[in-house]
């Protein structure tokens, strides 16, 4: 991990000629950390730079406009033109690697070593590292999907990646399956299709949007980007760990002050703790809670667990870990989940099959790890079998289904119809906040995130209103 | 010695452990060709009680069987292959899996809202064919979708199967690609989005489609009934969409018995579909229906994580006393659930032809007593299945060691 972190201030040197061997293309894979020396000042303009450009992509990603789409690329540049972030701006609008400028390769130079800092500042817990993952995939999607022409294969060729066009007698033979398998608007004679290992695009094949054979897809290449950015995830993923790994030896404390701050200035929260101020939550409450409090999703499962007596797996997790998070105390949890699903079954059964999970959640048994409730996220795609109750409603859910619950939850008819419109555009938090506002009757401030925020904004706002 | 119960279970296990489990050939599968292999799986035992032993490993076929016939689980559980042997878990600080098969895990309990004939644990002859197709089409998906060469079927001893994929590639599968394979191969069902895929149908569905026809009329609207009763029809209701849901009750309604009910769906559908009165995204709704009351279901989870246990082949289920048999995914329509062999009827087969023997040297003189037993029953066939199935994985294996010839 050389990052060329001298102790001592040195006057940057540039030469543009060892410049122009490092930075080939404008688009980088970020697989050599750099080893110039650089100013503790710049070191910290840089890092707050990149910080300010992940922060406008986290931003617009949660604009209820299609990702990657003109409107959303617009936002995009307008705030990186707003504050000033130029140098930024050239690298993810530039076509690639052509007679590139002194100037073209200066910003060059600022996204590599800008990278590297944010991955020392961000590799330091899951959360940080999955937000700074998401954010840095974001980024260079943007850009790859940016390039033209001649830049595209020319990056490939410079990292090594080694994919080529099926030529056109194959496409002619396998024209009748690419066409039906092939997900996405397009002219078959005027696509060219990448035979790629099917591990290399996982989403792709899980969710059929490609023609698959004895082990290839068979990919347009307007999914190439999708190929490419899940290399780039890997490789990210497994280099973060690394960084981790590694990050006690770097005691340099100006550094590690910087790199601490940035580390602050991010908000998520995490509600793995049972809160001891929130544990005044008590089992009795629990369907007050369910109707006033909770989130849909929440909620769905808490009424199945009350008409039936129990749930699936899928459910138990998802709603064990949500009870905890909202500060239901172990004791008072196996209480409640003896009670209902013994109604059912008997004691002895319960005690067998269902008393592990909830000890196993409160990290009281196996591998006694504490486990952080399901954020928003992982609700959104785990995946929901049959007859299984958990996972995000808004996601899940038939529309009719959906605008049928949400009225007989007493929304009114038009409000019903506008969340299952946004739910059925893809916009599941979004529609999660008109739900909180329609049925709290108040304004929804923040995304939703997680089911333990929302409950905190919907009941611990009350619990603060009383206590002030 | 008649019907299988329960109660018979603890008297007859240390006889089965003993004298009928296929120690040998379970040996060789789970070695892949090195006993080094052997000693880093995860295999659990539950026993009488319900008592659940995990991280068990063995060091040797001995080893493994005797085991077995101290303990007389009632139930094994294969896990993975881990970095060190799962029996040292405790001492080892980075443990971890490395490897595993892909399993695939189907259950007739997930039909039960299409199939009328039996319910919850039960099964006959008529809703077995939910898992013949489920066999027939996954066996397909594997081969050509994926390429995968290797798959072992079981029978899971009371109303399910569950698939072994066994290719040597595909055991360092990571979770990642395990969810890729498993949900290409999974389809959502009504009360939450329908399969909807809109104006194109890919070419894995398609196969299965093709699988699914011959089958589909007899099998839903003759022997299921599905559209012969008013609850029927509005289950079946709700899976078309909201614009031509009233006319097509009208429709439904205007004729009798299940069949001609389907018919005139179909009839009024493609009507429809000439006047182009149907949204392009509906156009395929005869299709859609099919697959979702006929595509596997599966349950996903058992096949995303690399560390699902999966029951072993040649178990014997408790409730059903029935041998958890490998059967060949070619000839799945001749398999009936209902011969299976069961413990008992084991057992008596082993002392009819014991007795047989007996009475055969006592007039000869001859001694054959060298027969292994399980060639003595039913459960000959279905070892034979097993070891085919080995052989196949042992070939391999070998050419790929051998190292390639020079050539000159």
């Amino acid at each position: 991990m050389d990052l060329g972190l001298n102790r001592r201030r040195k006057q940057q040197k540039v030469i543009p000629d060892g410049l122009k061997e490092l930075y080939p293309h404008d688009l980088n894979f970020f697989t050599v950390p750099p080893s110039s020396e650089i100013s503790l000042s710049e070191f910290e303009d840089l890092a707050v730079e990149r910080l300010n450009v992940l922060r406008i992509l986290a931003f617009a990603s949660q604009k209820p406009v299609k990702q990657f789409g003109t409107e959303w690329k617009n936002f995009v540049y307008e705030e990186l033109q707003k504050q000033n972030l130029k140098k930024f701006l050239r690298i993810i609008k530039s076509s690639g690697s052509s007679n590139p400028s002194e100037l073209d390769y200066q910003a060059r130079r600022a996204d590599h070593i800008s990278h590297f800092i944010l991955r020392l500042a961000y590799c330091r817990s899951e959360e940080l590292r999955r937000w700074f993952k998401d954010r840095e995939l974001e980024l260079f999607k943007l850009r790859f999907l940016e390039l033209r022409g001649a830049s595209v294969q020319q990056f490939l060729e410079i990292n090594n990646l080694h994919y080529y066009p099926i030529n056109e007698d194959e496409r002619d033979e396998l024209r009748e399956q690419l066409i039906d398998s092939t997900g996405g608007l397009f002219i078959l004679d005027n696509t060219d299709f990448y035979k790629v290992p099917f591990s290399d695009v996982p989403n792709l094949v899980r969710n059929r949007k490609v023609f698959v054979q004895s082990g290839y897809a068979y990919i347009p290449s307007f999914e190439l980007v999708t190929c490419i950015s899940n290399i780039y995830r890997h490789t990210l993923s497994e280099n973060l760990i690394y960084a981790f790994k590694r990050m006690p030896l770097l005691d340099d404390d100006r550094i590690n002050h910087l790199l601490h701050n940035l580390n602050d200035a991010y908000t998520g929260k995490d509600y793995s703790e049972v809160n001891a101020n929130k544990s005044e939550i008590q089992v009795g409450n629990l369907d007050k809670h369910a109707k006033d409090h909770y989130p849909l999703c929440m909620r769905h499962i808490h009424e199945t667990l009350k008409a039936n007596h129990h749930l699936k797996h899928g459910c138990r997790l998802q709603y064990l870990l949500f009870l905890k998070g909202i500060g239901l105390k172990y004791e008072d949890c196996m209480e409640f989940w003896r009670q209902e699903f013994t109604k059912n079954i008997d004691e002895d059964k319960f005690q067998k099959q269902y008393s592990y999970l909830v000890k196993h959640c409160y990290g009281k048994v196996g591998s006694m790890l504490n486990y952080s409730p399901y954020s928003c996220v992982k609700i959104i795609t785990d995946s929901v079998g049959y007859g299984e109750q958990h996972g995000c409603p808004y996601k899940q859910w038939e529309s009719t289904v959906l605008k049928e619950k949400l009225e007989s939850y007493g929304l009114r008819q038009e409000n019903a119809i506008e969340i299952s419109e946004m739910a059925q555009k893809g916009h599941y938090q979004l529609a999660c906040g008109k739900y909180f506002e329609y049925t709290r009757f108040k304004e929804n401030k923040n995304v939703i995130n997680h089911p333990n925020q929302y409950f905190d904004e919907s009941y611990g706002a009350i619990k603060r209103e009383e206590f002030e | 010695m008649g019907e299988y119960t329960e109660e018979l279970l603890q008297e007859l296990l240390p006889l089965f452990y003993s004298r009928l489990f296929p120690c040998n050939s379970f040996y060789r599968w789970l070695s892949y060709g090195s006993s080094a292999t052997f000693k880093l799986r995860e295999l659990s035992f539950t026993l009488l009680g319900d008592i659940y032993i995990r991280y068990q490993s063995f060091e040797s076929m001995e080893n493994f069987s005797n085991e077995l016939n101290k303990h007389k689980p009632i139930k094994i559980d294969i896990g993975a292959i881990y970095n060190h042997p799962p029996k040292y878990k405790t001492q080892i600080q980075k443990f971890g899996p490395v490897e595993k098969e892909l399993v695939f895990d189907i259950d007739m309990t997930d039909y039960d809202d299409v199939r009328t004939c039996c319910s919850g644990t039960d099964i006959c002859s008529k809703c077995w064919k939910f898992m013949v197709l489920a066999c027939k089409v996954l066996d397909a998906a594997l081969r050509e979708d994926f390429g995968f060469k290797h798959m072992l079927w079981v029978f899971s001893g009371r109303r399910g199967v569950h698939c072994w994929v066994c290719d040597e590639n595909v055991k360092k599968f990571t979770d990642e690609e395990r969810k890729a394979v498993a949900e290409y191969l999974f389809v959502k069902k009504d009360g939450h989005k329908n399969i909807l895929f809109g104006d194109k149908i890919h070419t894995s569905l398609r196969r299965a489609l093709t699988i699914i026809k011959p089958y589909f009329n007899q099998m839903m609207f003759v022997e299921q009934n599905i559209l012969g009763t008013d609850e029927g029809i509005k289950k079946f209701l709700k899976n078309i969409h909201e614009e031509i849901r009233i006319q097509s009750e009208e429709v439904l309604r205007s004729v009798e018995g299940s069949e001609a009910r389907w018919k005139v769906f179909c009839d009024y559908f493609r009507t429809l579909s000439q006047k182009q009165s149907i949204p392009k995204i509906y156009k395929n709704t005869i299709e859609e229906l099919m697959l979702l009351y006929c595509y596997p279901r599966l349950d996903i989870n058992v096949s995303k994580g690399i560390n699902h246990l999966l029951k072993a082949p040649f178990c014997v289920h408790p409730k059903t006393g029935k041998v958890c048999i490998p059967f060949n995914p070619k000839t799945v329509d001749k398999f009936d659930p209902a011969t299976v062999p069961t413990l008992t009827l084991l057992v008596d087969e082993i002392n009819k032809y014991d007795q047989i023997t007996k009475e055969e040297e006592m007039a000869d003189g001859v001694n054959s007593s060298k027969i292994k037993d399980y060639k003595k029953t039913s459960l000959l066939k279905s070892i034979t299945v097993f070891e085919d199935f080995l052989r196949n994985i042992e070939r391999e294996l070998k050419q790929k060691r051998k190292p390639t010839p020079m050539e000159f």
